[in-house]
């Protein structure tokens, strides 16, 4: 195959040859080595090399996708055709097109995102990690006594981005993750935990070994989980997963949900919302991020915006065509799925998880959550969730099978401390952070 | 039917396995090629077209309970090679002397499971007629009621050609078709509310001369319009009746995953080693079925190449059996049920759920109904989830009312339902004459692997469930 650059800029020129107005090409090529093991044994070992081409099209504000992992030259100009012909089906939409030119494309060279190492480090040494994962959450408590396996995953990501306008931009980037997902035995029972790392090099991933033991002690602690009363009461979110309540109110601030009434944030930008303690950015210049890229998905540079300052809405997040339709520009959120995330982060506060949970004379911590459905509409939160009941400022007994529920305005009104704990390991990250008072649905 | 001479022919197959199989026990490759075309209108218009093609080779290797796996979309011979070997990395033995593997001829195609009707494809009237079905979708939604705002919609389509050869020799292939049409609607009322509904199938757009966009686009109308008026969900444990066709989901979550082969055969399942024994009331019988025609999760055979069939699952509260795939059938002894899927050519097969439904019982909806003093009556389900060592299960309303002496009152807001799997299966108290599928419109995630499933229910009544609303008391 072309060089990158070279075979998207081709896409483009097969595109507007079918009569395309204007036409976009993104190459991704992921070179992909995965190891999963279990019980001390490799038991899954996956290498690849993916490819794929998405092309979108333009005419007379007409727009249409094209996504293919075939890329052999005939099949593209096939179906860049195709996609030119199903385009005119589509209505005339003003604010359909490529974005303005910007001048030449940064390389990404700067931003930390492509690490040359995890090219270099032998496939030998990542087995070693999954294997060390296994072994060492084994050895932590003779109550693990089984796995739902650990795993390794070492990706090397080229892009290659053209445009009708002249716009041509490349990078690399690496991600690795780590991750373990012990079990222990509770009588009758079984606990599972998961827990792991991700980041854009070795140098900054959480050590195997403290993988291992985090991972085993959630399985390990929540022996013995019961069902907490049904009651309002302070919640404490731990971390990750009080960066899984940050992706429901993303999925707010995203324009494309705003432009069809999908939001329950639509008309308050300029509002306070949150409490004083909420100062949210979305950082796609983040050094070492993973959400971090030099340009978006249709190739604007990407920036560094607030969101939520001291609990007043900013701005939604943008990409060109629901910049245009609501008048704004696009701040660098294109993702190939429509308006997505760079680092998109709450601002950490002082103290740590221990002060907040001591703080708090009955309540509970919430370290693991299951299920999805959030209303972007109307904010009704609610959510299965497993953790910790805490009396007295103390962590008293493990509890799970109860839910929590609220409503994310409420959620965010009512944030009253933030710890420091912020690590940057997703598109979503977040400290751990206290809400004031919501509902703990048990027994 | 004639295949396009991108596809691999036996030849290829056979050099691909041979190369793959070294120490190996056992080798397979999987073809695919995919063609799925999408419309999506919003506020009143078509707002664009999509059409995305995934065509490549995944090769798997196993050697006792290990698996080698790579994947390719570039078919040159090099790149295949390339692949073949990174599978075999699993069981490289320099020594091992390499089997003969014979592919031969055509490779035979499994007899349709399949719903007969018209696919548009990519003519120019066939992007019409995607463009009709949707347009009436949205008239249909939108003079439902004043208080209908925004409308969304998509229609896709897709036929995907599968060819599995294995080391055994075992060369089949099948095409399968999937429609799907989702209609989404947001109401303005006294708070805002919204509504989904998706309908479709193994078959083609044609099926929408029969369950037409209307009938969708109405019932996600008249959801957001309830939900307008929607109170807040109680906290706390109480009576819950489950509603027919999407109460499935509950069959899904609570007992489905937990009798996949995988997590059986590594004693991760809260079902594990439990053949033969009570886990349910007596009145709980669940089949999972891959042959049910034109249902969503029908495959005619599974990503392994194993023809689809009907599963007892539980009968009378019995546990009969798990659903296997290859590897997981071979470890524990047993043979594979279909149950082998696979999102795509990048990923290995596991043992995933067809369609999973629950056959008629015995009481009436207003018997099940009027039972209830007070408690809540769950419509239908946006989704569910479950951790599996535990059984530990969640899902999520999409629409529900409050039970009232007996009647249903207010619709409330979406909540999170809690349960434990098999705890909540021995408190099924009632189980309803009316067994239905639900819409065809949900797909399964497992192992960051998205395949679509069909779920079926009765209305049932279950003794006590952790309701999650924000009301107490």
């Amino acid at each position: 195959m072309a060089e990158p650059l070279t075979f998207a800029a081709a896409a483009v020129a097969d595109a507007v040859a079918a009569g395309a107005a204007e036409a976009e090409a993104t190459l991704n090529v992921i070179e992909r080595f995965s190891v999963e093991a279990r019980n001390r044994e490799v038991a899954r070992l996956e290498q690849s090399t993916g490819r794929s081409l998405t092309l979108r099209v333009f005419s007379d504000g007409k727009k249409a996708t094209l996504v293919t992992s075939d890329l052999t030259a005939e099949s593209v100009r096939r179906f860049a055709r195709e996609a030119v012909d199903a385009a005119r089906h589509v209505a005339v939409d003003l604010y359909a097109g490529l974005p303005e030119s910007r001048g030449p494309a940064g390389d990404g060279s700067s931003l930390e995102i492509y690490s040359p190492d995890v090219r270099e480090r032998p496939n030998e040494a990542k087995i070693d990690d999954a294997l060390g994962l296994e072994a060492l959450s084994r050895a932590y408590d003779p109550r693990i006594v089984n796995s739902a396996g650990s795993h390794v995953l070492d990706a090397v990501a080229t892009l290659a981005l053209v445009n009708s306008k002249g716009f041509h931009g490349t990078y690399r980037a690496t991600q690795v993750t780590r991750d373990a997902g012990p079990i222990a035995q509770d009588g009758e029972s079984k606990r599972v935990a998961h827990y792991g790392s991700a980041s854009r090099a070795y140098a900054s991933l959480e050590a195997v070994d403290s993988i291992a033991r985090t991972a085993a002690r959630r399985a390990v602690d929540m022996c013995g989980a019961r069902k907490p009363p049904t009651m309002r009461c302070p919640v404490i979110f731990e971390r990750d997963v009080a960066a899984s309540v940050l992706s429901d109110v993303f999925a707010a601030l995203s324009a494309a949900n705003v432009a069809v009434g999908n939001s329950f944030l639509i008309g308050k930008v300029g509002h306070k919302i949150g409490s004083g303690l909420v100062t949210i950015f979305d950082d796609g210049l983040l050094s070492g991020g993973l959400g971090t890229a030099p340009f978006d998905a249709e190739g604007v540079p990407t920036r560094r915006t607030v969101v939520f300052r001291d609990g007043v809405l900013e701005t939604f997040l943008y990409d060109t065509y629901y910049g245009r339709k609501l008048g704004v520009a696009s701040t660098g959120n294109a993702s190939s799925g429509g308006v997505g995330p760079t680092n998109f982060y709450l601002q950490a506060g002082s103290g740590n998880l221990e002060a907040l949970i001591s703080s708090v004379p009955r309540g509970v911590l919430v370290i693991d959550t299951i299920g999805f459905s959030t209303e972007s509409v109307t904010g009704t939160y609610s959510r299965g969730a497993r953790g910790f009941a805490i009396e007295n400022g103390e962590l008293a007994y493990p509890i799970d099978e109860f839910t929590i529920a609220g409503n994310l305005v409420e959620m965010l009104a009512g944030i009253d401390a933030v710890a420091n704990d912020l690590r940057f390991d997703g598109n979503f990250v977040s400290p751990s952070f206290r809400i004031a008072e919501m509902t703990v649905s048990g027994s | 039917m004639q295949l396009e001479p991108v596809y691999l022919d036996a030849a290829t197959f056979e050099k691909i396995l041979t190369r793959a199989l070294g120490a190996g026990e056992y080798a397979d490759a999987f073809f695919e090629r995919r063609v799925a075309r999408s419309f999506r209108l919003q506020d009143g218009k078509i707002h664009e077209a999509a059409i995305v093609v995934t065509s490549g080779v995944g090769i798997r290797v196993l050697s006792g309970e290990r698996t080698g796996y790579a994947y390719s979309d570039d078919l040159s011979a090099d790149a295949l090679s390339r692949a073949a070997d990174a599978a075999a990395l699993i069981a490289r033995d320099p020594a091992a002397k390499i089997a003969a593997i014979r592919i031969e001829g055509e490779a035979k195609l499994a007899p349709s499971v399949y719903e007969a009707a018209a696919q548009a494809g990519s003519t120019d009237a066939g992007s019409r007629a995607y463009v009709d079905l949707l347009a009436r979708a949205d008239v249909a939604a939108r003079t439902f009621d004043v208080r209908v705002g925004a409308v969304n919609s998509t229609l896709s389509e897709e036929l995907q050609d599968v060819i599995v050869a294995t080391s055994d020799g075992h060369f089949v292939r099948d095409r399968r078709p999937l429609v799907a049409l989702a209609v989404q609607a947001v109401a303005n009322g006294a708070a805002r509310g919204t509504g989904m509904c998706g309908d479709g199938g193994r078959t083609g757009i044609g099926y929408f001369d029969r369950r037409t966009p209307e009938d969708i686009a109405r019932e996600a109308a008249r959801i957001a319009c309830v939900n307008c008026d929607a109170v807040e969900a109680p906290a706390g444990e109480m009576e819950v009746v489950v509603g027919a066709g999407s109460g499935g989901v509950l069959l899904h979550e609570a007992v489905g995953h937990g009798l996949e082969g995988d997590f059986n055969r590594q004693g991760r399942s809260l079902y594990s080693g439990r053949v033969g024994e009570r886990v349910a009331s007596e009145l709980v019988t669940i089949f999972d079925d891959g042959n049910l025609p034109g249902e969503r999760g029908s495959i005619a055979i599974d990503d392994e190449g194993t023809p689809g069939r009907h599963k007892v699952l539980v009968e009378a509260g019995v546990l009969c059996g798990y659903m296997q795939d290859r590897l997981n059938a071979g470890l524990m002894g047993t043979e594979s049920t279909g149950s082998g899927r696979r999102q795509s050519f990048r990923h290995p097969p596991l043992p995933r759920m067809c369609n999973t439904y629950m056959p008629n019982g015995s009481s009436t909806y207003d018997e099940i109904v009027g039972s209830v003093k007070k408690g809540v009556y769950a419509t239908s389900f946006a989704g569910g989830q479950v951790e599996i060592s535990k059984g530990d299960f969640v899902f999520m309303l999409a629409e529900g009312y409050l039970i009232e002496d007996g009647r249903l009152t207010a619709p409330i807001r979406g909540a999170s339902l809690i349960g434990n799997g098999p705890d909540v299966m021995t408190r099924v108290v009632m189980v309803g004459n009316d067994t239905r599928f639900a819409g065809r419109s949900y797909s399964c995630g497992k192992g960051g692997q998205y395949v679509p499933v069909g779920v079926g229910m009765p209305t049932v009544k279950l003794a006590r469930v952790t309701v999650g609303g924000s009301s107490v008391g």
